[in-house]
Formats: structure tokens, sequence, C-alpha cells
């Protein structure tokens, strides 16, 4: 990606801003700063959109408002568009793109025989109404608020509850909530619904970046800046489309941003704490406290027989190690507990550590045949632990403190320990569409936030979002960095465009389902996605779209036209994540100090392992290779744009990795069970299952030649692994 | 680069094309040769210029996890005799740490320190192998870095910052220098087979980076990397005759011009060209029984890390990069944590890699390797010179040592230093950002012009820039 141009103007006003930062908090340059920020309120994307007039062209070729724009920009250029893709490839895309699973032979087959003129509006409309698109959304949503199911860092705990955010993710895409609401329900629904459950659980939005829990001297202070940090640094990657975070350390580089604004949007979050909010009944929450009893119990005996098979070991370890102990510290050790005095109760609290022995020592210590019993109880055990009952539902939450809200700071190079001036709860200086006043109690930040983002005036919050869906459908973006409007970004290719859907977004309720069927009606969207070399000389990377962009699936989404097409996919939605198995080199990846076993406990169900990829547990420090190697983002900082790299570990996984072989293991025994015997038959079934086409005359061939001599599974994963499969076309 | 034969316009498709339709079978070398010719176009690893001259090509980091304690190996603090069993000195304020505040008795080392080499450097005697190459190796004595807990600290000297997220050193590297080697992945990380380090996978990730420059895991057998071998029962034929078929179907889906496609289709033939490569690469059967026996091969102690550490000269010798390496992981037995027992801790510890270490500065140089090769020994950070419960250390964050040998490095010396007790860097002190500047400059990398966009910054592996320690450079 190449950085455009910086004006040499920006960099002028940057050394000026930067000049201010350590006197923030003070009057004269504040004044100064704040002027400047004043002076900077002219930049496109800090200016409420007005709706554009339509470009009239002279066309059949434009369907809809979209293309006139399209067209009028690529006229104005010497480009034409593309001709239209074909019927069978436009159903694969906008069914790839709208549910992320492949057509049917027989929708394909029905769309072909389909002559009225409104067949395809007729496709649209039933994948807009699937379950399927929100799941699709889900994904993509995902990845823009870094959404995983542990903590992160070495410890990487479960997230037993923040299933439901992901749920509630997929709901609000298929309900078509408006997206106004949608961002409020995120930001603050545990204050603008405290009763409503979905809203609640909406709030799981704050708290979904990674959490750094850890034992030892722990520094509060740091410890909650590191969480407000989280909270207040998502708002500007995923909703204001800019690096707000740049001014934690310094007043922004390049946009004006100052970082008092930082601090006032810290500020917000200042009275909120997360928390895990009761959401069961009372029958759920009886049924789980007698479903932990029993399990606890049923635990408890072989807990029992483990500690006493060690106990002798660890008992000879412990008499050594008091043999070795400094005569000090074992004269200490050896005072009865309450006759020791100060100096000694230290003394003996240093022997306690040195006579410890961890797990692996008292292993080691014992003989194999006991060895050998101890882990077939072990192994008893761990089994045993599959079956610990689900926690009694509650939502993964924020809530507002009832004390007193603490004072923010603006922390002099985002350091806690060098605090300067205070600031109060407030908004980016350079946005004035809305001049709402936050509330000094902790109750009513997020809200105050929530609605200055929801202002159907706001410069920002409708176009970054239309931004996302137009990337979403093709490819890239009007801007192609999604979470970066501001000066170092890339200038919308199509300014007009972007304003003009903004506009149409608030106006049709804010409804992403509305913007979503606008632009899949296109002409821009139904064009092929071949090359053509004089456009290509004139606009290389299609930034005027003159034909459709080609597009890598994600390997989730790759991962489910496999099931889909082998016919395995579990189409069950929602609920608890899915571990499913993992080879024992990933397995050995996952940080344990303790005895390495049930670490990942693979869910016992086997037809939960071929659910969709969005069910699949998301560790953040352990990634599923299939996924890790298709540029699934690290869930670490927001993913606006996935990469997309190609090398060797892909085709490795994809080409032998047991999943992939055993897919297609079922893929041929599918084609066997709907097509019989017949090679030309097998062959055609699998071409419509999984690219949504016949074969060419050659192609037949070439399969039935190879079939000759090889099985039915190695054909079928060739397919599997096919460009064309991989890719939308 | 080889000479075109002819205009890539000509493209193998319509060669498949062709024998799709029935003219018989296509030459599979000819396919092969013009693959590699068309590697380089697509190959987002193809070798890169770096942007000054420099002698190292490739980095082997051995890290070892848990952090060992220099003022007991390579960083002598004889004044601690003298404090022995007293608290630290008030005029060296607090030092907090993860478990201890900084009020326990100070803890002078169990082990005797000598001069070696022609520099007379000191090491103690728990490193007898690795000092006889004192004069090979540059100590930096006082870096220092940002977290008292083992995970950030990872992070940071891996990748540079306290949070996971951020690539690592080795994705920087191949993100800025691509790969000598076509048949083996770029960057290979080794861990310590009883478990992972505690900062985990991020350690070796790419980050944003795209994941084709992500740390590959590599271990010795005949399954060194996942998913190389296809399941039980696909034989090689079989499976050579399923991947002709599948790059039939790749050219028949690739324009002439589509280096995308043409990206996929070299990826397969270099996943398939690995199967044969990867488990040559790790076979040490080649290797003479002498050079078994220098990295400890014969011995039960040092086999796993010596093992280890002859891969990675295999590694580099075969153009890979950059090679992580690990001692210590997973339980807290086979890490350098020393909290308790520091002496059983490091007895145990340096004995396992003392003299695999030394033997892959004596190979290396033996085999003509270490001029190009930039050996990184050191931890996420030091120890206290006070107690933790006794017998043991906590961490200490505030200075500790790391050393560079091989490619570029001015051996026999020692640069910067720690307070007479060994609490903290003075001096010339060295920031984690510091130690990837040089580590880049010795590469011919300059931090400044490698970065990539991501949400709106241009990122870079030393983010407001570091010093390169002129020093260490020869």
């Amino acid at each position: 990606m190449v950085i455009r141009q910086i004006s040499k103007r920006y960099y002028a006003g940057a050394l000026l801003i930067t000049a201010g930062v350590l006197f923030a908090g003070t009057d004269r340059p504040v004044d100064k700063e704040e002027s400047l920020v004043a002076s900077r309120r002219g930049y496109w994307a800090f200016k409420t959109p007005v709706r554009p007039a339509t470009p009239a062209v002279n066309s059949d070729w434009a369907r809809t408002p979209i293309d006139a724009f399209i067209l009028s920009a690529l006229e104005a250029k010497k480009l034409a568009p593309s001709p239209a893709a074909g019927r069978a490839q436009l159903l694969r895309r906008v069914t790839l793109d709208l549910t992320g699973l492949p057509p049917t032979p027989e929708e394909v087959a029905a769309f072909l025989r389909d002559n009225s003129a409104d067949a395809y509006e007729k496709v649209v409309d039933r994948l807009l109404a699937s379950s399927h698109y929100g799941e699709r959304w889900a994904l993509r949503w995902l990845d823009v608020v870094r959404y995983a199911d542990t903590n992160g860092f070495e410890t990487d705990a479960v997230r037993p509850q923040a299933w439901r955010y992901r749920d509630y993710v997929t709901h609000a895409f298929n309900n078509d909530k408006p997206y106004d609401r949608f961002l409020r329900e995120q930001i603050a629904g545990d204050e603008l619904w405290s009763g409503d459950r979905e809203a609640v659980i909406a709030s799981g939005f704050n708290r979904l970046g990674p959490a750094h829990i850890v034992g030892g001297v722990q520094d509060q202070e740091l410890n909650r800046q590191e969480q407000l940090t989280e909270m207040a640094g998502a708002i500007g990657p995923v909703y204001l489309g800019l690096t707000v975070g740049c001014a934690r350390c310094h007043n922004h580089k390049f946009d004006p941003i100052l970082q008092a604004d930082y601090y006032r949007l810290q500020a917000i979050y200042a009275g909120t704490q997360f928390k895990e909010i009761e959401i069961a009944t009372p029958d759920q929450k009886l049924a789980y406290e007698q479903a932990k009893k029993a399990y606890e119990a049923s635990l408890k005996p072989l807990k029992d027989q483990i500690a006493a098979i060690e106990a002798p070991f660890r008992e000879a370890l412990r008499k050594e190690k008091t043999a070795r102990l400094d005569p000090k510290l074992r004269a200490a050790l050896e005072i009865p507990k309450e006759q020791r005095n100060a100096e000694q109760k230290l003394l003996a609290k240093d022997a306690e550590d040195q006579v410890k022995s961890t797990w692996d020592e008292v292993l080691a210590a014992m003989p194999p045949a006991e060895r050998d019993r101890r882990a077939v109880i072990r192994k008893q055990f761990v089994a045993l632990e599959l079956t610990a009952p689900d926690p009694s539902p509650a939502a993964y939450a924020v809530a507002n403190m009832e004390k007193e809200v603490p004072p923010t700071h603006i922390l002099q190079v985002g350091d806690y320990k060098h605090k300067l001036g205070v600031v109060e709860p407030g908004f980016l200086k350079v946005l004035v569409h809305n001049d709402t006043a936050v509330p000094a109690a902790a109750a009513g930040r997020r809200s105050s936030l929530a609605n200055w983002l929801a202002d159907p005036r706001h410069p920002l919050t409708a176009r970054v979002m239309v931004n996302r869906i137009w990337q979403f459908r093709m490819g890239t973006g009007l801007v192609a960095t999604p979470n970066d409007f501001g000066v170092l970004g890339q200038r919308p290719t199509n300014q007009k465009l972007l304003d003009w859907l903004a506009v149409e977004f608030v106006e049709k309720g804010w409804s992403v389902k509305t913007m979503d069927r606008m632009i899949v009606l296109s002409s821009v969207y139904r064009q092929g996605t071949h090359g053509n070399a004089a456009s290509a000389q004139i606009d290389p990377d299609n930034k005027l779209y003159w034909r459709m962009n080609r597009r890598r699936l994600e390997g989730e989404i790759i991962r489910d036209n496999v099931l889909a097409v082998a016919g395995t996919l579990n189409p069950k939605q929602g609920g608890k994540p899915v571990f499913v198995p993992i080879e024992k080199e990933v397995y050995d990846l996952i940080f344990s100090e303790g005895e390495p076993d049930n670490l990942w406990p693979v869910t016992p169900d086997p037809a939960e392992h071929t659910r969709r990829s969005l069910y699949l547990l998301n560790k953040r420090s352990v990634r599923l290779p299939l996924l890790a190697n298709f540029d699934q983002p690290d869930t670490m900082t927001s993913c606006p744009v996935r990469p997309v790299s190609t090398h060797s570990l892909q085709s490795l996984s994809l080409f032998n990795s047991d999943f992939m072989n055993r897919q297609a293991e079922a893929f041929a025994a599918r084609l066997r069970r709907e097509s019989g015997g017949n090679a030309s038959r097998q062959v055609r079934r699998a071409f419509q299952l999984s690219l949504a086409r016949d074969p060419s005359p050659a192609e037949l061939k070439l399969a039935k030649s190879f079939l000759l001599h090889a099985p039915l599974s190695d054909f079928c994963l060739t397919l599997l692994n096919r460009n064309e499969f991989v890719y939308v076309p | 680069m080889f000479p075109e034969p002819f205009s890539p316009k000509l493209s193998r498709r319509n060669i498949l094309r062709t024998a799709a339709q029935g003219f018989g079978a296509v030459a599979l070398e000819h396919l092969l040769h013009r693959d590699m010719l068309a590697a380089a176009r697509v190959n987002p690893l193809a070798a890169k210029p770096a942007h000054l001259p420099a002698k190292a090509k490739s980095v082997i980091f051995l890290f070892m996890v848990g952090a060992p304690s220099q003022i007991d190996i390579y960083d002598p603090k004889p004044a601690l005799k003298k404090f022995a069993g007293q608290k630290l000195p008030e005029s060296y304020g607090k030092v907090s740490s993860q478990f201890t505040q900084g009020d326990t008795p100070l803890l002078p080392s169990p082990w005797e320190f000598k001069q070696h080499g022609q520099s007379g450097l000191p090491v103690s005697s728990l490193m007898p192998h690795t000092a006889r190459f004192v004069d090979d190796i540059c100590f930096v004595r006082s870096f220092y870095t940002e977290s008292v807990v083992h995970a950030p600290a990872m992070y940071q000297v891996h990748s540079g910052r306290i949070l996971p997220g951020f690539p690592s050193m080795g994705s920087w590297v191949t993100y800025g220098l691509g790969s000598e080697s076509e048949n083996l992945p770029a960057y290979v990380v080794m861990p310590q087979p009883e478990g992972t380090p505690e900062g985990g996978t991020p350690c070796w990730s790419a980050g944003f980076l795209p994941a084709v420059y992500q740390g590959t895991l590599l271990r010795s057998g005949a399954n060194p990397i996942l998913h190389l071998k296809p399941p039980e029962g696909m034989t090689p034929a079989r499976q050579r005759k399923a991947l002709d078929l599948l790059q039939q179907w790749n050219e028949i889906d690739t324009e002439p011009d589509d280096s995308e496609m043409a990206a996929r289709i070299s990826a397969y033939e270099l996943a398939f060209r690995m199967q044969s490569h990867a488990p040559e690469a790790v076979d040490l059967t080649s290797e003479s029984e002498a050079t078994k026996k220098l990295y400890g091969l014969d011995q039960a102690k040092t086999r796993d890390f010596g093992t280890r550490c002859l891969l990675a000269r295999r590694m580099v010798e075969r153009g890979v990069r950059f090679v992580q390496l690990y001692s210590g992981g997973g339980p807290v037995s086979i890490q350098w944590d020393a909290h308790s027992h520091l002496v059983d801790n490091h007895e145990k510890m340096c004995s396992l890699t003392d003299q695999p270490v030394a033997a892959l500065l004596q190979d290396l140089k033996s085999r003509g390797l270490l001029d190009s090769t930039l050996v990184i020994w050191g931890s996420e950070f030091g120890r206290l010179p006070m107690s933790q419960g006794g017998n043991g250390r906590d961490h200490n964050p505030h200075g500790y040592t790391m050393w560079f040998a091989g490619g570029g490095v001015k051996g026999g010396q020692a640069i910067g230093e720690t307070d007479e007790l060994g609490v903290r860097a003075v001096g010339e002190r060295y920031h984690m950002r510091d130690f990837h500047a040089t580590m880049l400059r010795l590469l011919g990398l300059e931090q400044t012009k490698l970065w990539y966009l991501h949400n709106g910054r241009n990122e870079k592996l030393t983010d407001f820039g570091g010093k390169v320690i002129e020093k260490v450079i020869a």
C-alpha cells in the first residue's frame, strides 16, 4: 500500500501541534492547540456529508444511482465498465458474499432456468433473508472489533460467556438492527436499555480487547490503565475511522486530534468496570448450582486417589529438601507455626517455598508402575472434567461504578506515573456537529458518547460504516484504509459516491441490509473480474471499479465451503464455542506450567466439529493452522482489511492435513451416494457442488483420465484446493 | 536469475490446454523448470537486497526462556560478597519485581568467575564451554526492558512492544530480506519439546504482517513441519499425480499475467519440494560422529538442545533467514526461572545448553558460516541480586546481559555496565529498541526503511527508533 504524499501544510501543522505537548493543561498552548484544531475543520471527513446529485449518465448500464456515480467517474478517465459476469458465476459470487456458503446445484439450476426479469432480485432477497447472512457479517465485524474467546497473554483463559456477544452480532445483522442502535447498544447498552438482555450483552463490546491477567505483585493503577486503553482505544478504529490512539502519548502528528482529546475519550470510560451481569433465570441458577455440586463430588474420589498415590513421594521429596535446607531455615520450619516470631515467620516462609515440589518433580520421583497407576486415574479424571457444567448464563458486559468516578489525567507519553492536567469527559474538539455535554456522574458518560456518534449529523459514523459495507461486497473500500479516514489514510476514490451512500444509509434508517441489497443489485457489482490491458494501464489498482475485484475467501469461509461441499456441514447456529480436535504440534503450543493434559478439551460430540468456523473457539495465543495460514487476524488489534498472502504452508494444510483428506473422502462418498458409480456423472456433480458449474469437455476428459488410476477422493481433494474454489469469482 | 527461455506470455496454461485436449502427456520436468523461473516473480519470499552492505545474512537467536541470572554468568559483581545477607542499600531506591518488593537480603553469586581468552573477559564456572569463545562474543551488559512479567517482556524482546500482536523480529527480517532458501521456510522456530515459552506463539507471529512472514515450527524427525506429509496411505506417487491434476486445474484458472494465481501454483510446487527437502534438512545421519559429539548428541543432558543447535546450523547452511531457538518452556523445572533453588536450576539449565552453544559457534566458524551468521544469546530480562525465598532470585528488567557473535560483530568485548550490585544498567543503557536497531543494522537493514502500514501508522520494529549500538559492529 502506498502512502499518499502528505502536503507540507500538514507537516507544518503537525509541528505546531506537537510543540504544545508538554504544556497541555496550561492555558496559552491549549488555546493555540484549539485554534489549530479549529483551522483543520475544513478537512473533508470532518464535515457532515451532504447528498450529492446523482450524475446524469446516458447509458443503459446504470441500473442504480451507485452505477451512475461509478460510470461517471469511469468516463472521466475514459474507462468503461467490464462485461457482466456469467449468470452461474454471479450466483456463486452473491451466495458466497451474502452467506459465506456455496449455492447448491439445485439453486444454480433454478436460477439458470428462471427467465423472469427479477430472477436475480429474487435470489438476492432469498439470501438476505437467510440466517447465514448474519453469520457472514459476524465474521467481518468480529475482525473489526478484535473478538476472541480468550484473554490473550500467557494464561490466555477462556471467557466462558463471551460467545453471547458473537451471537448478538449474528442476530443483529440477521434482524437488520439499525446501525445507530447497534452502535449504541455496544457502547452503552447497559446504560440505555438495562432491562434488555441483548443490549446488555452488546456492551461486552467494551471489553473485547486482550486482557493481561497474571499473578504476583499487582500494580492496580497500571492494570486499570491497560483496561482503559483497550476500552477507549476501540472507539477510534471501529466507529470513528480515526487513529485516536496515536494521541495517547502526544498530540496526533498528522490529524487534528489532541492528546487531551484522547484523554477526554478515556474519561468517558473512567467510571466503567468489567462485569458479568447475571441473565440466568432462578431455575437456571439452581440447576447450575446442583450440577456444579454433583460435578465436584464426582471429581473428588479421583482427586483423592491421585493425591494418595502421590503422597509418599511428595513426602519423601519434602524430607529430602528439608534435609538440604539452610540450618537457619530448617530450624524456623521446625518451630510450631503459632510460636514463630516475626523473623522466624519470614524464614519459615522461605523454607516452605524451598521444600515445595512441582507436579513434574513428583512424577519423576515415582517408579514407573506407580506412575502408570496414577496415569490411569488421571485419564479418568480428565475425561470427567469434560463433563463440567456450563456456567450459569451471564452477560460478558460492563457496568458503571457506584463509587465516585476518579479524575482522568492527561498522561505524559501515556505513562500513568507522569500525570499532567485533569480533563473532563468529552469528544474530539475537531468534530462540532453536536455539543451535548457529558455528565459528571459515571452513569450516562457512555450514553452520551454513543448518542454523539449515532447523531445523523456525525461526519464519520455513517461514512465509516457504509465504507465497510462497500469494502465487504466490492473487495476494497472507497476509502482503502477503512479504520483511518485521517490525513495518513487513503483519500476516497469516489467521495461523491461515499457521501451519497452515507446519506442514503442514514435516511434508510441505518439499514445495513438495504445498503447490501443496493450494492449487490448494482451493475458495478455484477461485472466480470477479467482484466483488460487498456483499462489496467489507466487504473491498475481498479480504484474506480472498471471491473469486479476477485477476492480470496477467508480461511474460515474456505473451511465452511469444504464442509458444505463434502456434505458434512453441521448448520447449527450459535452457542458456546467448539473445541475441534487439533494436532499434537498445535496442542504443544498451549503454554502451561502445570500438567499439560486437558488444555484443549475437545468438544465430545463429533457432530459439533463440523460446524461453521465462526463457532470454533478463537484462542488468542493458539491459532488453528488452516485459518492462521490464510491470514486470519490475531485479534490483538482491530483488523479492517485482512492481508492476502500466498505461501506453501497454506498448500500443506489444504492438501495434506487430516481434516482436508477426511473431507475429501466425505465428498467422494457423497458423490457416490448422489451420482452412483458413473465417473462422468460423479465429475459433473463434483464441479456443480464445488464450483457451481459444469466441467468443460476438456476438464471432464482430464478428470476421467485421472480417475482411471486414482481414487475419487484424490480428485475431490484437487477440486477443494483449486484456485477457482478458494476465490470469489 | 536464469534468462527466460521464451516469452512468459507463451504460458504453461496454453501448453496444458493443449495437453488437456488430448495431445499427450505434459512434460513434468519442463513444468518444474518453468516454475523455478516463475518463482521469483510470484514468490513473496524471494530474496531482496539489504538497504546497506552487511556481513550477516542470517540470524540464530538462542533464547533462554525464564531469564538466566546475568550476575551469575556473564556480569560479575564481586561487591555483592560484602553485602551478603544485607538489604539493598537505601541509595538504590525501591526495586519492585513480580513477586518481591526489593526488601529481601542480597545474595552473592555462588559461582566463581574467571577471565578467558585474549580479551580476558569474565565468565562464571557455569559456562566453561562458551567461555572458550569470549573472543568471538560481544557482551552487552546494559540492556533494560519495560516489564517485570515474562510474557510482556518476551513480547518486547521479540517484537518491540510489551503487547502481543506486533510482528516478531524474524517476521520483520524475512519481510525485509526474503529468503535464500527455495525449499525450506524462511523463518523457523524450535521450542523446547516440554512446552512453549510463556509468551507463546505471539513470540514468533507475524502480527499484522501477512501470514507468509510467520515463524514456522520445526521439529526433528520424519515430520519436521506440520502437515508436511500427507496422511498415512497416500503414497508419494499418488500424491504427485493428484498434485499434477491440481496444477492443471490451476493453470486453467490462471491468465498469463495473473501473478496472484501463479503464486498459488508456485506455492504448491514449493510445498512439494519441501516435502523432500525438509526431512533431509533435519536428518542428522549424514553428520559425522565428531560433529554429533561436539554438540553433545552423545549425552542425555545435551542431546536435546544440541540437536536444535545442530539443526540451526543446518538451516542457515541451507539459506534459512531466521532461526529462533528456545531453551526452556512449559513446566517450571525446565525454565531458567530460578525463583527458588538458583543453584540447582542454573547448574541444570547451563549444563543443558553450554556445550551445544559453544559447539554451534565452533562449527559455524569451522565451516566459514560464522561470518555470515549473526548469533544472539539472550532472554526477556535478567535476575535481581536480592534473593527470593532464601535461595532464588526474582526478575530484573532494569539491567541485564545479552550477547552477539558472528556476522559483522566485533567479538572480545563487553559493552555497557550495571551498577556495583547488578541492579540497574548505568551509563550507556540500551533499550530493546536499541537491541533491534542493532540487529537490523548487522543485517544491513535500516530501521526506518522497514515499515508496514497498519491502522493508520507506519509500524516499525523499533517504533520510535532505536540507537544502533555502534560498538557492537566490527
